[in-house]
């Protein structure tokens, strides 16, 4: 629906459009109201990151109609973007990895130590705020990189695998934690994954995916991630299976075509 | 813990290595019998008596000549490196025209810069400039090309523009390979600065040695190469502390 708080409606995007243009997304249809969680899952190299980079204001180089709440994706505004390899800069503390955005933002030098203080403190990295990212383990890290979207008090939050590259328990710490998040402050959460546990436990809403070109194959309302938070329940892995067969049929349709 | 036991390691090996090299020159002085090649204890004691006279005055004006031109061409090399870095489509027009001059010696020049710039130390510090100018440019677009862009894309989309993306990625992003480009250039300029100082000049430790040959003053010409080693020595000493201060996390 058009007033849905993230609407999008037939995008493509075209990658190096001047020399041989290879069609990075093809038709994409995809719409969340305010304060969902949509998951989106595919294959690598379906062009899941091209769409967030769209959304996230980075890529404006596309056709068809990309709305965030009635607005065109704008960067640094109410969009907070989260990446896989969290994109800390390792050349700064935590700290100033967090006060970047405020200070991008012209803040003055009291709200910036007030807003860090008390996002670093309610993800427990207070006193980690001097450490560099080298020093920090992976689940850390993320933590960081979480801190640093929501200083900023952010609408939509966007993630592109963010938990690829953490271990499996660790992964799940995360993913409770976001949920907390999520929770306290309903923000709107569009996360791609490839990991079919992480979207079934995490997206209100799943979308999925198929490749070259990349678009929407099928859309799910995941019931199973609100009614519980318990991984190991039935209704968990029949979610989880039905979604791994229909990702099966899907990349074999690709093959076909 | 770990970092002292380092720290200490390493002055031992400088320690070592420096008696070492003091052996390999006094065999080769031994072996040689000739006042060119005098052994150390004499050469520093030379060198520490034409301290005391005009050495100092020679290997200051050569600082003088080295620093300069070392700080102009990082200050034009290093913002010209990252902007083509990051602009590719500016690279593609720059890229041609550095690879066609960059194998060029540019030391071949010096006569026609003497021609137009005179023979005072405009020449030299632009001759010198020029070919320190090319390595840090070289350098700094190249790792500001292979700067992840992970990193670019993140903090744009924290919603910062192209000053502070600058600032704040680029810059201290590309300072290690900066450095590195410095120590490069540090050597090539010594070696440069030797050259043009050995033409057209009264001054300069370059000056200073040649003029001592040719006067057969050997004890003043090994003193002025004592001199010229421990002043690059030293400016490297000076690069490494640097790096270590504003590159911390490059070691964690």
């Amino acid at each position: 629906m058009k007033d849905d708080y993230l609407f999008i409606k037939s995008l493509k995007v075209d990658f190096a459009p001047k020399k041989a243009p290879v069609r990075a997304l093809e038709s994409v249809d995809l719409s969340l109201s305010r304060g969902k969680r949509g998951v989106l899952i595919g294959p690598s190299g379906c062009g899941k990151s091209t769409l967030i980079n769209v959304l996230a204001g980075l890529n404006a180089d596309y056709s068809g109609q990309v709305l965030i709440d009635g607005r065109p994706p704008l960067r640094g505004g109410e969009t907070a973007l989260i990446l896989q390899d969290f994109g800390l800069l390792p050349w700064k503390t935590v700290w100033d990895n967090v006060v970047l955005g405020l200070k991008f933002r012209q803040k003055s030098a009291g709200e910036i130590k007030a807003a860090a203080e008390s996002v670093l403190e309610k993800l427990g990295l207070l006193s980690l705020a001097q450490r560099y990212p080298a020093q920090l383990s992976g689940g850390q890290r993320q933590r960081v990189a979480i801190a640093r979207a929501l200083v900023l008090e952010p609408k939509l939050l966007l993630m592109d695998e963010p938990f690829s590259s953490l271990d499996a328990l660790t992964r799940e710490e995360i993913q409770d934690f976001l949920l907390e998040i999520w929770e306290e402050t309903r923000l709107t959460i569009f996360l791609i994954t490839h990991n079919i546990e992480e979207a079934v436990f995490l997206g209100e809403k799943i979308f999925i995916m198929s490749h070259s070109p990349g678009r929407i194959r099928q859309e799910i309302e995941n019931n199973v991630s609100n009614a519980s938070r318990q991984r190991g329940q039935t209704q968990f892995w029949e979610m989880c299976s039905f979604l791994r067969s229909f990702l099966h049929r899907s990349s074999h349709y690709a093959a076909d075509a | 813990m770990r970092q002292t036991l380092k720290k200490s390691g390493g002055t031992i090996a400088v320690v070592i290595s420096l008696i070492v090299l003091l052996i390999i020159w006094w065999l080769f002085s031994l072996a040689l019998k000739n006042p060119a090649v005098p052994p150390p204890t004499d050469a520093i004691k030379n060198f520490l008596a034409s301290l005391q006279k005009d050495l100092l005055t020679h290997l200051g004006i050569s600082l003088y000549r080295v620093l300069t031109s070392l700080f102009l061409a990082a200050v034009l090399g290093v913002p010209l490196g990252i902007w083509i870095g990051k602009n590719q489509k500016i690279d593609d027009w720059v890229a041609p025209m550095i690879y066609l001059t960059y194998p060029v010696p540019k030391v071949v020049l010096l006569p026609v810069f003497l021609i137009i710039l005179g023979i005072g130390d405009v020449s030299k510090i632009v001759l010198i400039t020029l070919i320190a100018f090319y390595l840090i440019l070289v350098t700094t677009r190249d790792a500001a090309k292979n700067l992840e862009r992970g990193y670019i894309s993140s903090v744009q989309s924290l919603g910062a523009g192209s000053w502070d993306l600058y600032i704040h990625v680029f810059l201290p992003g590309c300072l290690p390979a900066i450095l590195t480009s410095l120590r490069l250039g540090l050597g090539t300029a010594m070696a440069v600065l030797f050259l043009v100082e050995t033409y057209a000049t009264q001054e300069g430790i370059g000056f200073f040695i040649m003029d001592s040959m040719s006067r057969l003053n050997y004890e003043d010409m090994f003193a002025g190469i004592i001199g010229m080693g421990l002043m690059g020595f030293f400016l490297y000493l000076i690069l490494d502390k640097v790096e270590n201060l504003l590159c911390r996390w490059v070691k964690l």
